[in-house]
């Protein structure tokens, strides 16, 4: 019966190929999903061969168990009749038996047959014990010998009893069984194919859909996304997080062209200065001393070039975190007087009024050149934004869990719509355009701040105020 | 810058004269049209130039020459500036160097060289910038127990911190009085904005404001009175000396 199970499945295997080669997509017989679903299509055909195989020794024990019980009570009962009765007992014992199963013979010590449907006594022993015997029955003596589980027994009177049943109809029920199996089993592996080829053909699409997007991507097209559901799935979930991916990429792609366009302009400006300067300076100096001034021009311009230059080469510098190795204790309260000692005459010569509140004394891990030059930079634009007769505080605030070192002052202040913008390189807000500066002090502030892991807060309104925000970091 | 550059050139004749005594600089630049505007300007101002273009060169020119200060680029060619000056540093050769260094190649290496007595300037810088630091290094001021300083008639007592000019009574705030110390102990020097930020204010960076310019004008407006002779000058695009008035 096991082999008869697996040519069938070599069938349903062919013919499922036949149909699949016949298909206009063929490549997902090669992708992964479907052999994997082969695999498991295979495996399942396996196990249940097996478990047929299990199946059918279980029911054949049982079976010659049976017949080996039946027998032995069969030659128990007969030995224990009287002789005159025992021959018609047994007449009627195969009388009965319609499927013609059983076999009984009586024969004499000579070996002559006195009752039963056997032929001659069988070769066995004659001891009441069941065993394998070879048998021929007289009305089938066209079979032959059968193999049967018998027993034979010498009776008191010299005679020889012997008993027997056919255990054919074991292998015929478990060929009934094995068919059913079989039935069974061929939908259940098709199905398995089946579902194996759909799942295969529907991850080769996604990800081809997934590869012409991809292209499209790499050809330029930023805006491309992934084709994405709303499901909790895991390739919905990767295709969430590669688009997550491309929006940042996309946003610092975007900046990264607007700082380029940036950095043309605000390099180009003072070199066409300087050149033009050079330029006329070339044919219409009459004198040395205006020969001077025009190199005096131009020096400035290139210094104002090279000063871009050397902004970004440190903002890069410290945005890269190169800078980290410098990190000390730094009290804030002592730093904070510092910054207001070096800017005090500068805010007198505005007239402008620079105070430092601190209410407490507080010690931060930080590098002590980087974050005076963050609020150095904050100080510095506060002064520069805040009109004559205006005021610049510097605070250190103390709350739960944080410690905040503040700069506001009474100057025009940030508005809402400004305050992404003035944290991206050369921002320059159209009120100030004409303010002297390289325009990458709030960055370079940013770029600093983030690096310490502090946060920069900008609160937008009339009246500027920028908060570093000092997270307390327990054990420090 | 002008007037400097002619003080320059009057020191230039000066040394010309005692040429033994010449001042021995040697450049170690890969760079040969960097290397030939340093030297010009080096031996404008009186200094005798030897030119290395890479470091195995310049090794060996250090040791023949014996220079009292040397400029070298951080990146040569075969070797590391650095390299070279520790190479020269194992052997005992004390002789002050100037490292050039660009401004993304600036680490803890080049910074410690600070401390040690050396110096570094970031490409791309001012020619003046270049030729103050050399002179600084040459002349770093000697550890005195002296608790006065005397520029003249300017007197500054280091211990009671207070400072005179002649008889008049001069008041400083901390932060004048330190930077007033800073040029005393190097009077006759051209200190560059750079060098006044990195030195008295401890700032490692440049700010947008002038902030050199507006600290010195408060105690340039204290040092010099009315009627005197000013003793503190501003070289324009430069920097500042402190000069005895008379």
């Amino acid at each position: 019966m096991a082999s008869s199970g697996t040519p069938n499945a070599v069938a349903i295997w062919g013919g499922v190929c036949e149909r699949v080669n016949s298909m206009p997509q063929v490549r997902f017989i090669r992708s992964n999903t479907f052999r994997w679903a082969s695999a498991v299509a295979g495996v399942f055909a396996a196990f249940i061969l097996l478990l047929f195989g299990f199946i059918y020794l279980r029911i054949d024990d049982y079976l010659v168990v049976r017949t080996d019980r039946m027998i032995g009570n069969q030659v128990t009962v007969l030995a224990a009749l009287p002789p005159e009765r025992r021959i018609n007992a047994i007449e009627d014992h195969l009388a009965e038996d319609s499927r013609g199963v059983q076999f009984a013979g009586l024969f004499d010590s000579d070996g002559h047959r006195l009752a039963g449907n056997l032929a001659r006594l069988p070769e066995l022993k004659l001891d009441g014990t069941v065993q394998n015997a070879y048998v021929r029955r007289m009305d089938q003596e066209d079979r032959g010998a059968q193999l049967v589980r018998a027993a034979g027994q010498r009776l008191p009177t010299g005679n020889v009893l012997v008993m027997g049943r056919n255990v054919d109809e074991a292998r015929e029920i478990s060929h009934v069984v094995g068919q059913a199996l079989a039935l069974g089993l061929l939908p259940a592996f098709c199905l398995c194919l089946l579902a194996g080829a759909w799942l295969s053909v529907r991850a080769q699409r996604r990800v081809e859909e997934v590869n012409r997007r991809v292209q499209r991507i790499i050809a330029g097209n930023l805006q491309e996304r992934l084709p994405h559901r709303d499901v909790d799935e895991p390739f919905s979930r990767l295709a969430g997080i590669v688009n997550g991916m491309l929006d940042e990429m996309e946003a610092m792609i975007n900046a990264l062209a607007g700082v380029g366009n940036d950095i043309a302009h605000d390099l180009r400006t003072p070199l066409t200065r300087a050149r033009l300067a050079l330029e006329r300076g070339r044919t219409n100096a009459q004198s040395l001393e205006q020969l001077q001034q025009v190199v005096d021009k131009a020096i400035a311009g290139i210094d104002q070039a090279l000063a871009i230059i050397t902004a970004l080469l440190r903002l890069a510098e410290i945005e890269n975190g190169r800078r980290s190795a410098a990190f000390g204790s730094v009290a804030l309260d002592e730093m904070l007087r510092e910054v207001c000692d070096v800017y005090e005459p500068i805010a007198e010569d505005k007239d402008i009024t620079l105070r430092v509140a601190i209410s407490h004394k507080r010690i931060v891990r930080a590098d002590r050149d980087l974050l005076f030059e963050a609020v150095a930079n904050l100080v510095d634009n506060a002064i520069k934004f805040t009109p004559k007769g205006g005021k610049v505080d510097i605070g250190l605030l103390s709350f739960d869990d944080q410690t905040i070192v503040r700069v506001t002052d009474t100057g025009p202040g940030i508005s809402e719509e400004e305050r992404d913008a003035v944290l991206r390189r050369f921002y320059r807000s159209d009120k100030i355009r004409n303010t002297p500066g390289v325009g990458l002090g709030l960055s370079l502030v940013a770029a600093i701040v983030k690096l310490h892991g502090f946060h920069l807060v900008i609160h937008p309104g009339q009246g500027g105020r920028v908060d570093i925000v000092c997270p307390d970091r327990p054990g420090e | 810058m002008l007037s400097d550059k002619r003080d320059g050139r009057t020191a230039n004749i000066g040394a010309a004269v005692g040429a033994k005594w010449m001042t021995k600089v040697l450049l170690i630049e890969d760079d040969g049209e960097t290397a030939e505007e340093i030297s010009a300007e080096l031996a404008d101002r009186g200094f005798e130039v030897a030119w290395a273009a890479d470091g195995v060169d310049g090794l060996n020119k250090a040791r023949a020459l014996r220079p009292d200060a040397m400029i070298v680029d951080r990146l040569l060619p075969g070797m590391d500036g650095l390299a070279v000056i520790e190479t020269l540093r194992k052997d005992q050769f004390s002789t002050p160097v100037l490292v050039l260094s660009a401004l993304g190649a600036v680490d803890d290496r080049v910074r410690g060289l600070r401390m040690g007595g050396d110096d570094y300037l970031t490409k791309p810088f001012a020619i003046v910038e270049l030729v103050a630091r050399i002179e600084a290094l040459l002349r770093r001021p000697v550890e005195s127990r002296e608790t006065t300083l005397r520029v003249g008639q300017l007197e500054l007592d280091l211990l009671k911190r207070t400072a005179k000019r002649g008889n008049r009574q001069i008041d400083l705030l901390p932060r004048e009085f330190r930077l007033l110390e800073y040029m005393m102990r190097r009077s006759d020097q051209l200190l560059t904005r750079a060098m006044l930020l990195e030195e008295v204010w401890n700032y490692k960076f440049v700010p947008a404001t002038n902030l050199v310019d507006v600290h010195m004008g408060r105690l340039r407006h204290k040092v010099d009175g009315a009627g005197e002779a000013p003793m503190i000058h501003n070289v324009r695009g430069a920097g500042f000396i402190l000069r005895n008035a008379s």
